[in-house]
């Protein structure tokens, strides 16, 4: 029969045994038939809703049943169960001091207005003011940070940081909800400012009208307790996970992309991953496009913001399950939830068993993105492009010009050159049409802002073409400069 | 309970607690129940096996207990408790100790380590409703 040794501390319970027998083929057979000869020892293992404690580990051999099959473990005649204690201990840190000390009080218009908190037992008066000792640094004021600021202000968080050094623009307001009409040309630090102070006027709202880099982000975070990662870059992703897990901060993490996101806590010190575990490589400069290019659906961010600020809240209370460990994947389309499992990468360059990573890197590089060359002043242009201006004199002069737009279908029927003789070949169609254009002719190739055309313009370079231009600034900057009346996107 | 320590069992902790600082140190007890006290025959130094933070969190790893548990068993002794050290912090236990802390029958002992010097050693037991700790009177 297999045998399960007991630890001494709970002897006691088993007649003073050090080892007792017991019957079953499966972990979790073994150890009722345990509690079951012995129901004193039953408390000791298990809490009341008939868990394992958390601090009693079940070995099977040498190996610890949660990494095999659990309580369904097979066991065999000659295994040996042994129930092992985890041991841990540590000093208060740093942060449970200062919040035990700093316990801030609050005051009667406070109460009332959080009282639909303090009346559920899982906050009360001791997770509300958890909350207003709690400092949440917010990376990105736009369509995370925005929802994200709005209910974290509300929640009563007793500082917020923001980090943003964008102006609003009209193309935010589709989605960034905490930008008005009114805001548009304001930077959009002053906008958040004073609507989340309308909001709750007792959030102590500290500004960084700046961009995070790795000269700056390790200062700017130790002083804050929660990370949320708002951002719409990869290096700033990258820099924002480093700094956290290099200064022990979970990083609360969510995505979006058209109708798709993402979310989970990376907090390598709290047992999960972190960013670099589950990304260990930024993709390729220009793969994935942002939501200027890729488009998204306004709605979007509300629902992955607001799902980080609960998870911002439950940390901050130590309520409910974070999603450490656990990667959220939402389709708006089909409105459906998926959870992937996440594990620390024990190889993890950062958070791993042998650290290699111990400060900031230069991300620009990691994310291949070269710096942008010193720019000749505008009046010039290299010989490559071609300014709108300019191709308008061509075109007025009556030169012939073949105009190629590489955008998409439904950014054609926002606006097009159809008058000037434009043609729409997609980017991602274009190397299939390339034999149908005219290596005679002038061409000019555009797109929104210059990006994907300067691609197309590459591929025609390479097919041997010599009397290609790209539109600088695309249809945006004929709009600007040659049309006023072309609608803007 | 109360629990009884030799001089030299008491320097062996300090020593090691200031031989880790400034990370942590843990260790095990090992010894008997007699007369209502629990008498230490061994300290067993074991690893810090955390990662991070190994400056104020230290966790010891299940291996090294069952390994104890069976070196003890050998010699008739028994498991009763382990300490560990607290570098610049005071000798008490704190939240992370008690949420932590597995057996509510063991001794629980703390080394504060202030600037790599052992100051105090102080033993302490965990209430049957893990409420809280109480000091125990080392003897």
């Amino acid at each position: 029969m297999p045998t399960i040794s007991i630890p001494t501390a709970l002897r006691q319970y088993v007649g003073g045994q050090a080892a007792i027998n017991v019957q079953g083929d499966k972990i979790g057979a073994a150890l009722t038939s345990l509690t079951a000869q012995f129901p004193d020892l039953k408390k000791h293992l298990f809490d009341a809703n008939g868990k394992l404690r958390n601090f009693v580990n079940i070995y099977v051999n040498d190996e610890d049943i949660r990494y095999q099959q659990s309580e369904d473990t097979p066991i065999k005649e000659s295994d040996e169960i042994s129930i092992i204690p985890s041991i841990a201990g540590g000093a208060a840190s740093e942060a449970e001091v200062l919040a035990r000390a700093a316990s801030p009080e609050l005051n009667k218009e406070e109460i009332a207005r959080y009282s639909r908190h303090l009346i559920m037992p899982e906050v009360g008066m001791e997770g509300q003011r958890k909350l207003k000792a709690a400092s949440i640094l917010l990376i990105g004021a736009g369509g995370l940070g925005s929802p994200l600021g709005l209910y974290l202000a509300a929640a009563g968080v007793g500082r917020l940081g923001i980090v943003d050094f964008d102006v609003v623009d009209h193309s935010n307001l589709q989605r960034q909800i905490i930008h008005g009409t009114k805001d548009v040309g304001r930077p959009k630090l002053q906008s958040a400012k004073d609507r989340l102070s309308d909001v709750n006027p007792h959030v102590q709202i500290d500004g960084y009208e700046l961009a995070l880099r790795s000269d700056n982000a390790l200062e700017i975070i130790k002083d804050y307790d929660v990370v949320i990662d708002g951002t719409d870059n990869f290096q700033t992703r990258y820099l924002a996970n480093d700094a956290s897990v290099l200064l022990g901060k979970p990083n609360v993490y969510g995505s979006i992309f058209r109708f798709d996101g993402q979310a989970s806590v990376f907090y390598p010190k709290g047992g999960g991953p972190c960013y670099r575990c589950l990304y260990p490589e930024p993709p390729p400069p220009g793969l994935v496009p942002s939501c200027a290019e890729g488009g998204v659906l306004g709605i979007l961010p509300g629902i992955i913001g607001v799902i980080q600020a609960t998870e911002a809240v439950k940390l901050i209370i130590g309520q409910g399950e974070p999603l450490i460990g656990r990667l959220l994947l939402f389709d708006a389309l089909k409105m459906k939830f998926k959870e992937l499992k996440l594990r620390r990468n024990p190889e993890c360059p950062l958070c791993g068993d042998q650290p290699t990573i111990k400060e900031l890197i230069d991300y620009d590089q990691f994310c291949g993105i070269t710096p942008p060359v010193a720019q000749p002043p505008v009046a010039e242009t290299s010989d490559w492009e071609i300014t709108p201006v300019e191709l308008k004199q061509r075109l007025d002069h009556g030169d012939q010009v073949t105009i190629i737009d590489v955008r998409e279908p439904n950014e054609w029927q926002i606006s097009n050159l159809e008058n000037y003789g434009s043609r729409l070949i997609p980017l991602g169609q274009f190397a299939d049409h390339v034999n149908e254009l005219n290596r005679e002719e002038e061409i000019v190739l555009h797109c929104k802002m210059g990006g994907r055309s300067a691609k197309a313009y590459e591929i025609l370079k390479k097919a041997g073409f010599t009397k290609i231009k790209n539109l600088k600034g695309g249809i945006l900057a004929w709009a600007d400069q040659v049309d006023r009346s072309m609608p803007k996107y | 309970m109360s629990i009884k320590l030799t001089t030299e069992q008491i320097e062996q902790i300090k020593r090691h607690g200031e031989e880790t600082y400034p990370e942590e140190c843990g260790g095990l007890l090992l010894g008997v129940i007699e007369n209502g006290a629990r008498v230490i025959s061994e300290v067993l130094p074991l690893k810090n096996i955390r990662q991070d933070s190994r400056h104020n969190r230290v966790e010891l790893n299940p291996l090294d207990y069952a390994r104890a548990e069976r070196e003890a068993a050998k010699r008739g002794l028994g498991v009763w408790g382990y300490y560990h050290s607290h570098p610049n912090h005071p000798a008490v236990p704190s939240k992370f100790d008690q949420d932590y802390a597995p057996f509510t029958e063991w001794s629980y002992l703390i080394v504060s380590v202030h600037d790599g010097k052992a100051q105090e050693l102080r033993a302490w037991t965990l209430r049957e409703d893990r409420s809280q700790f109480d000091e125990e009177e080392m003897i």
